[in-house]
């Protein structure tokens, strides 16, 4: 069974929610950023998303932004992406989704690109500038190459177009919690869970909600309706805070941990 | 201009009307008109138009529900009331209404009770005959009208009077129906030629070619366009090209948008042939196309007034927009005070510094300047951040975007509010060159100016079409701004086009002396036109582009903009290529003002 596939089952067993999280590769370094998403998978994060460092990421807030710059000046590119996710994935127990800008890809190839990912043990792949109607070839030649293409549905996506991503993607949907770019906030608007059951009257794959998320109340308040929450930028604050310090693998390991404690508890009382 | 043929009862009619370039063709539906048609037949004929063609149906004092049922029945776009209906019937409608008054004093001194959203049509109508009578119409009172509103203008028209009609009056449109028929509602075929011929000739307040040229329903031109935008932006763009494709068949919107050409851009923009500038290339005789002289004094007017005609339309409040050089962000900003929008626009810090006296303009002008120092700081990097707020905001902001980029509808709908450069250029160059030019020259940043004027010229098969990008200091990486020169096909900012990007896929950055041609990308429809072979790309480089401005500002008296300069020293090789007795156009893009940092005090002086 595809890992995204039986991850999402074995959360489903446990009735419990769970949690994706999403850094940017090579950010504050190569090395560092292995440490990270390893340190990840032990804090427990259900899901990881490895984003590739891209030098016009217009879906992106500042923060993530940043981090690519970091990622970049550190050497950071798609072919460094796919390096770091083959050397951390014989350690790492949960599945990968390469979350990118088209043109990285574009320029390595799409035929190279997939054969690479899948070579790697990445098991997903997300194209934020690649909506549905320019994503049929990409998605044949992903799929040939076992890997699955998440799709982002928003609050403007119509039904029509949440039943077409339903049917071309796989692994599970990506529902995009409010207007605008990646960025903390404080609040999980109102919409977010609208959008879920919209999603949900369309489709049995998992769906995680993200943008914006930031705190363990977020979590489990998304948890009580998504399969999963995705933790982005206030994870990418940390790293940016602590990038110096000896503290950076046992600070973003505390996070996660306080992300998950009190996520399990979909069947708690609000 | 706006021409409509009216009293259609044969298809074939329609169809050569349409052919031949009219905008809309009319259906009489008053039962006692010679040229009455059913509602079926009229059906029939309207399901074959193309259809950036509109169907006008002709109504004399009917009820406003059957007026209402026959234009849902046959798919008009539009009702034209030619009886004694008011303005509160006009507004009651609900339809897109055309009116017919009468050309005279009375009609005139009433025109303001009218709604602006009703488009006017005057008419030599009598008290016993509602119009289609033949006669002509009081010229001097429909002038007076015409420059009220925008205005459409009928009666008794013919091959042979339209050119002076128009010549008198300033219309933004004609309507014919006697003039060009064998028999009541009988085309014929020969005379429909010669009006469209003469309108053609003569139309002054040239509209945008709307529909002529559309890329594939997925905005593709051949390999390129498309529409790679985040999920959130994929709904909008959607909206605002259904938008598009309504506005541009409605008959008020093309009125409108042509009325602010002729009255508040100053369109048409003249062709000056540059005599001295010609003796110095040693070739072809030299014609500039003055976008310069434009209000604002750029090209970017065009497109920032239609654009903000289009937003205003939908709805929306909030304008955002990016700027380069300046130029389309104090357009952008001028449009926006013009139509009373708010206005918000993104400039790289870079730009700020180096084109400061568009930024004070933008303020007084009150726009709200936002500076983005994010990447390299220049045009690319206000284009993303624009896209940021949009995608944050797309409720009640329009993203008015200023060049031939960006997502499908972008690249069509900014050609063809630029349209209008090359419809102007090629009726002025047979009539002072007596000839089509052998060339047009236009430069190439995001690639709107030139498409715009090559798009006059496309279907000439003998007229070379010459961009010109910017060559910068050298052509290393981070030095010049050549897409075609030294990028690939990639896709960048919601586009697949040329690019100019590294090995793994990130975009390079970029340099020009003139901010509106430093950018990584370049209009899909060019990368089409070139690989089609229609269109070829040369580079002029920073110090060739500054010697074009002191020569053009020498020789002609005209201080170009340091775009526009790139053109002009993309000529000097073209006018000798063409040699003597040849004819080059050049696109004179914009004005040199806010260059006057950079190209310092005129430090040549000094040495002679
Ligand atoms: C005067 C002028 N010409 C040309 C350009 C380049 O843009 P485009 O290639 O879209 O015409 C600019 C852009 O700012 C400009 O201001």
């Amino acid at each position: 069974m595809p890992r995204l596939e039986e991850t999402f089952a074995a959360l489903r067993a446990q009735g419990r929610a769970g949690l994706v999280t999403y850094v940017t590769a090579g950010d504050p370094d190569l090395d560092r950023s292995a440490q990270v998403i390893l340190a990840l998978d032990r804090a427990g994060a259900d899901v990881l998303e490895v984003g590739v460092p891209f030098s016009d990421p217009v879906a992106d807030g500042p923060v993530i932004e940043r981090a690519a710059e970091r990622a970049r000046a550190a050497g950071g590119t798609l072919a460094t992406t796919l390096d770091l996710v083959a050397r951390v994935r014989p350690a790492v127990r949960a599945p990968i989704v390469l979350f990118t800008y088209v043109n990285p890809v574009l320029a390595m190839g799409e035929g190279r690109f997939a054969a690479r990912a899948r070579a790697a043990g990445a098991d997903a792949v997300l194209a934020l500038d690649l909506p549905l109607e320019e994503a049929g070839l990409f998605r044949r030649t992903m799929a040939s190459a076992g890997l699955d293409l998440v799709f982002l549905l928003s609050p403007t996506t119509t039904d029509e177009r949440i039943a077409r991503a339903a049917d071309l993607g796989s692994g599970f949907l990506y529902a995009i919690s409010r207007l605008g770019v990646t960025g903390a906030r404080d609040a999980v608007p109102p919409a977010a869970r609208a959008l879920v059951e919209r999603i949900r009257r369309r489709t049995s794959l998992p769906v995680a909600l993200g943008f914006g998320l930031s705190r363990p109340d977020h979590v489990r308040q998304v948890g009580r309706f998504a399969d999963a929450a995705v933790v982005g930028s206030a994870l990418v604050s940390v790293i940016a805070e602590a990038a110096a310090s000896p503290e950076l693998i046992p600070r973003v390991e505390q996070f996660v941990r306080r992300l998950r404690e009190p996520g399990d508890g979909r069947t708690e009382a609000p | 201009m706006f021409v409509k043929i009216c009293g259609i009862t044969r298809l074939e009619d329609a169809l050569l009307s349409a052919d031949l370039g009219a905008s809309a063709v009319g259906f009489v539906f008053a039962p006692d008109s010679p040229r009455a048609i059913a509602p079926e037949q009229a059906r029939a004929i309207v399901e074959h138009l193309p259809a950036c063609v509109s169907a006008i149906g002709v109504f004399v004092d009917a009820p406003v529900g059957q007026v209402r049922e026959i234009a849902a029945f046959a798919g008009l776009s539009a009702v034209q009331l030619h009886g004694r209906e008011t303005p509160a019937d006009a507004a009651s409608a609900g339809l897109r209404v055309v009116k017919a008054v009468p050309a005279t004093r009375e009609a005139l001194d009433g025109l303001g009770a009218w709604p602006v959203s009703v488009t006017l049509l005057a008419d030599a109508m009598d008290g016993a005959r509602r119009g289609g009578t033949g006669r002509a119409a009081d010229w001097a009172v429909a002038r007076e009208m015409a420059r009220c509103r925008p205005l459409l203008l009928a009666g008794g028209l013919t091959p042979d009077t339209v050119a002076q009609a128009i010549r008198e009056v300033r219309p933004a449109g004609v309507d014919v129906s006697s003039g060009v028929e064998l028999a009541p509602g009988i085309k014929d075929a020969a005379a429909l030629r010669r009006f469209f011929e003469a309108v053609g000739r003569e139309s002054s307040e040239g509209l945008p070619a709307f529909g002529r040229r559309d890329p594939d329903e997925r905005g593709y031109f051949g390999a390129y366009g498309g529409r790679f935008v985040p999920e959130t932006l994929v709904a909008p763009v959607e909206q605002l090209e259904q938008a598009y494709l309504e506005a541009r068949r409605d008959p008020a919107f093309a009125t409108e948008l042509s009325a602010l050409f002729a009255g508040y851009v100053g369109r048409p923009t003249p062709l000056s042939e540059a005599s001295r500038l010609s003796a110095a290339f040693g070739g072809a005789r030299v014609f500039l196309k003055r976008e310069d002289l434009t209000h604002t004094g750029a090209h970017k007017i065009n497109n920032a007034l239609g654009q903000a005609l289009l937003a205003r339309r939908m709805g929306k409040t909030r304008v955002i927009a990016e700027t380069g050089a300046g130029q389309h962000g104090v357009a952008a900003a001028t449009a926006c005070a013009l139509l009373g929008l708010r206005c918000e626009v993104y400039m790289g810090a870079e730009d700020m510094r180096r084109q400061a006296p568009n930024v004070a303009r933008m303020r007084w002008l009150g726009a709200t300047v936002r500076r983005v120092d994010g990447g390299s700081r220049t045009l690319k990097d206000a284009i993303n951040e624009a896209m940021r707020d949009w995608v944050a905001r797309v409720d009640d902001t329009y993203y008015l975007l200023g060049s031939a980029l960006g997502p499908h509808p972008y690249p069509l709908m900014v050609r063809e509010f630029q349209s209008v450069i090359g419809a102007e250029a090629r009726r002025q160059v047979l009539a002072q060159a007596g000839r089509l030019p052998d060339a047009v020259v236009a430069c190439v940043g995001g690639g709107s100016n030139a498409i715009g004027i090559f798009d006059g010229f496309l279907d000439d098969a003998g007229v070379r079409l010459v961009g010109v990008e910017a060559g910068g200091v050298a052509l290393d990486p981070g030095r010049h701004a050549a897409r075609f020169a030294a990028g690939s096909p990639g896709v960048l900012q919601g586009t697949r086009t040329y690019i100019l990007q590294d090995a793994d896929g990130n975009i390079e950055p970029t340099h020009s002396v003139s901010a509106g041609m430093d950018y990584a990308a370049v209009g899909p429809e060019h990368a089409w036109l070139r690989e089609s072979g229609r269109t070829e790309y040369r580079l002029a480089s920073d110090q060739e582009a500054r010697a074009a401005f002191e020569e053009l500002a020498r020789l002609e008296g005209i201080l170009p903009a340091l775009e526009s300069a790139h053109a002009v020293a993309g000529a000097r090789r073209v006018a000798r290529e063409a040699g003597p007795g040849g004819v080059v156009i050049v696109n004179l893009s914009g004005r040199g003002d806010k260059d006057m940092d950079t190209m310092g005090e005129g430090l040549t002086d000094a040495a002679s």
